[in-house]
């Protein structure tokens, strides 16, 4: 009796399962009509056989203006004048490829896990932003497109590109994965009322700072960060590294990044510097704002924030201080447009990275005040000119080795606990930062 | 009731057979998508969790129990495991007792009633994500809370204990776990009182009028009646809280980022599970921390079963 029952439940579910899936398999395909999922409808509609990517390989060239149909772009949003930028730069491309439609969806959220569950389902967008801080897992997780194929088919001249964003972008098999679509670069920004004159070597730095102790109502002369965000560049700047020359081996065990983190973690022990939440700040930005303290090191993104925030403290950008290495020495965040490997309309995406990082589309993206060109031949937007030369010399500051979030997260959680025991000693730190690569560059 | 259906008519052995038969029929989709979504994604993960598994592409390498033995010998695992018990064993009786604190308050018949069971619900409606921005402002070195201190009398005992007129409640490894228990029993708490207040509504009247007779008072009553009537209450919050508590997720994820900074004091094992994951692709390592999450969970869910299932006995 109840296997019987067991069975007409059984056969029950079946029908169901049999009538459910019939009755939704056509809702996907009938509900294109609103011209917003392209991804599926549109490839069909391109005449000249040029949206199969296989089909145009074999021709050697691609002629942009043949190509039509549509592309989804996508990308966080970090701020309205983000969008604003991007949406003014995308308005310009009808005008030279009118055959070819840009839908632009910005991704709201958690950007990089948002996009991580549209490529395991096979719908990434046609062309995205990647940041460098997970670049080298998505090109080992084959999420990404090899370009070197539309760049030579398109004649895309990637010498314009500065070397240290564009060589984030390259895999190990020397493909390149991503244009770089802008960047940043780190300097000095110093509150021009106390700090006349700012400091160029580190040890002026020092002396400047020290003269600023206790004075003009600052809780401490300088912000700085506890991570290897700003680090790195001093690490960098008095001969150490993360890595030896061939990014085989760790090397941040070794006198020189030994002596500059323990340089470093100084600056704190003997008061003249502070992190962000020491100060009660959100970040050094704010700490500048307030008075709190009178130099800081950030990026380009400090601009619209002091200009919105706090419009009457004077301040200026000066490169950051030089060390015993001499020469000068700063790190670059760059992020790329790429093409994903399961992307629909691949023609179109090629033809719209063409024009985005082209020199036309980067100029009217960086008049948008976001971020730098990251091409040579792109002019420096005003007021930005300390930190686009910054852009010719800067070492990356992420990506520039897989699992370095997790080398990031080692060396800013024992950095941290030395500053918050008062303890100030390098050992720990960099014990702790060599055994994290060591273990990312054996994964 | 059986021995009149064993020797039922079949014509009304068949009316049963049909009715039940409709009753299968009713449930059947929910129970199918139920079985598809639900547990055939626990058989999934259960599967994924024995490959090293590309999320585009699918199982590169049979690993076997490998990512099962990776993660109970790395040390942030094990870290995280620590805070979240730690946070399930202080939270879940903390929040228990003020949740029943409070739903014996407003149980009481008093004046503005409504107005209290509306205000002790409020912390419970804002998002978690809001409100636990507001808790990180509120625990900053120049926040709220140190403001206020400063002027109360307990000051100098907590300066006493080391925490500083500009302690960073969040920023500080001692203090950030303890500082996300406090939040979340302020938030919970009133949905807890709810629960306990349906628990007590349903005990009845008479009880209480015999106890009065007998000359209990108010102490004896809670602890001899209200507190043992309520068992299937405390069953069904218990439960709740201990699932909860294992998967905590946001608030930790908001206030110290996916590292679980400072120093892995705010790693959890959902956010150690969240991080193998997106941010270092390793998918079937990232399902295996799943399953054993899973597993602990189902544990403790019997455990309680055993604890406080069961009718109420008196």
């Amino acid at each position: 009796m109840r296997a019987k029952f067991l069975m007409l439940v059984v056969a029950t579910v079946l029908v169901f399962a049999a009538c459910s899936s019939g009755s939704t398999s056509p809702a996907p395909s009938s509900g294109g009509g609103g011209g917003s999922s392209p991804g599926a409808t549109e490839p069909a509609t391109s005449p000249g056989g040029s949206a199969a990517p296989s089909g145009s390989a074999a021709s050697g060239t691609l002629d942009p203006a043949s190509v039509s149909g549509s592309v989804v772009i996508s990308g966080w949003r970090s701020s309205p004048e983000e969008g604003e930028a991007l949406t003014q730069t995308l308005l310009g491309f009808p005008a030279v490829y009118p055959n070819i439609h840009v839908d632009y969806q910005p991704i709201a959220g958690d950007y990089p896990t948002v996009m991580v569950t549209k490529i395991s389902s096979h719908e990434p967008p046609d062309l995205f932003y990647v940041n460098a801080d997970y670049t080298p897992e998505w090109i080992a997780q084959g999420f990404l497109l090899p370009l070197d194929d539309y760049i030579a088919k398109l004649g895309i001249d990637t010498s314009q590109f500065f070397d240290g964003y564009l060589s984030i972008f390259k895999g190990k098999d020397g493909k390149i994965y991503g244009l770089p679509k802008d960047g940043n670069t780190i300097a000095l920004a110093s509150n021009t009322d106390i700090v006349a004159t700012a400091p160029t070597t580190m040890d002026q730095l020092v002396t400047t700072a020290q003269g600023l102790v206790g004075k003009n109502g600052l809780k401490a002369p300088m912000c700085l960060n506890p991570s290897l965000d700003r680090g790195l560049a001093f690490i960098y700047a008095q001969g150490g590294s993360l890595l030896n020359a061939d990014k085989t081996a760790e090397a941040i065990d070794t006198d020189a990044s030994k002596a500059a983190v323990q340089w470093y973690l100084d600056l704190f022990k003997n008061g003249l510097g502070m992190t962000a939440a020491q100060l009660g700040d959100g970040w050094c930005g704010d700490a500048l704002g307030k008075g709190h303290v009178a130099m800081i090191f950030e990026g380009g993104w400090l601009d619209p924030a002091m200009v919105g925030t706090y419009p009457k403290v004077k301040y200026a950008w000066s490169e950051m201080p030089t060390g015993s290495s001499g020469k000068p020495v700063t790190l670059s965040f760059t992020v790329s447009y790429s093409i994903g490997t399961d992307s629909a309309n691949k023609d179109q995406a090629a033809v719209l990275l063409d024009y985005l990082t082209g020199k036309e589309g980067m100029t009217t993206w960086t008049e948008g005040g976001v971020a730098l060109p990251s091409r040579k031949d792109v002019a420096a937007p005003a007021g930005k000119d300390v930190l686009v030369k910054g852009s010719d010399y800067a070492q990356p500051g992420s990506g520039f080795m897989p699992g370095y979030v997790d080398v990031q997260k080692a060396f800013q959680d024992a950095f941290t606990a030395q500053v918050t025991k008062k303890t100030y000693d390098a050992g720990p730190v960099v014990t702790a930062t060599a055994a994290a690569i060591t273990k990312a560059l054996a994964q | 009731m059986a021995s009149t259906a064993r020797g039922a008519s079949p014509d009304l052995r068949r009316a049963r057979r049909s009715e039940a038969l409709a009753g299968y029929a009713m449930i059947a989709l929910p129970l199918f998508l139920f079985l598809v979504l639900q547990i055939g994604t626990v058989f999934y993960a259960v599967w994924i969790s024995l490959w090293r598994w590309n999320v585009r592409s699918g199982p590169e390498l049979f690993k076997g129990l490998g990512n099962y033995a990776t993660a109970l010998a790395d040390p942030v695992f094990q870290r995280a495991v620590q805070n979240t018990i730690y946070y399930a064993v202080v939270w879940v009786p903390l929040t228990m007792a003020i949740g029943l604190f409070l739903a014996i308050i407003v149980n009481q018949k008093v004046r503005g009633q409504a107005f209290f069971r509306g205000a002790y619900y409020l912390p419970a409606i804002a998002s978690s994500a809001a409100i636990t921005v507001l808790w990180i402002f509120i625990v900053a070195p120049d926040g709220l809370f140190n403001s206020v201190r400063a002027v109360l009398p307990f000051d100098p005992l907590m300066t006493l204990f080391g925490y500083g007129p500009n302690q960073d409640w969040m920023g500080d490894e001692t203090t950030a776990l303890d500082s996300v228990i406090i939040l979340n029993a302020w938030t919970t708490s009133a949905t807890f009182m709810l629960f306990y207040l349906a628990s007590l509504q349903s005990i009845s009247g008479t009880v209480y009028e015999a106890a009065a007779i007998d000359g209990a008072n108010a102490w004896q009553t809670f602890t001899k009646i209200t507190f043992p009537l309520l068992r299937p209450g405390h069953y069904f919050v218990a439960t709740v809280a201990v699932i909860g508590a294992l998967q905590l997720f946001d608030q930790v994820a908001i206030a110290g980022g996916s590292a679980g900074a400072p120093n892995n004091a705010l790693m959890t094992v959902v956010l150690y599970l969240y991080n193998a994951a997106f941010t270092q692709f390793n998918f079937g390592y990232a399902a295996a921390v799943g399953v054993i999450l899973f597993v602990v969970i189902f544990a403790a869910t019997l455990v309680q079963r055993r604890l406080f299932g069961g009718a109420p006995s008196w």
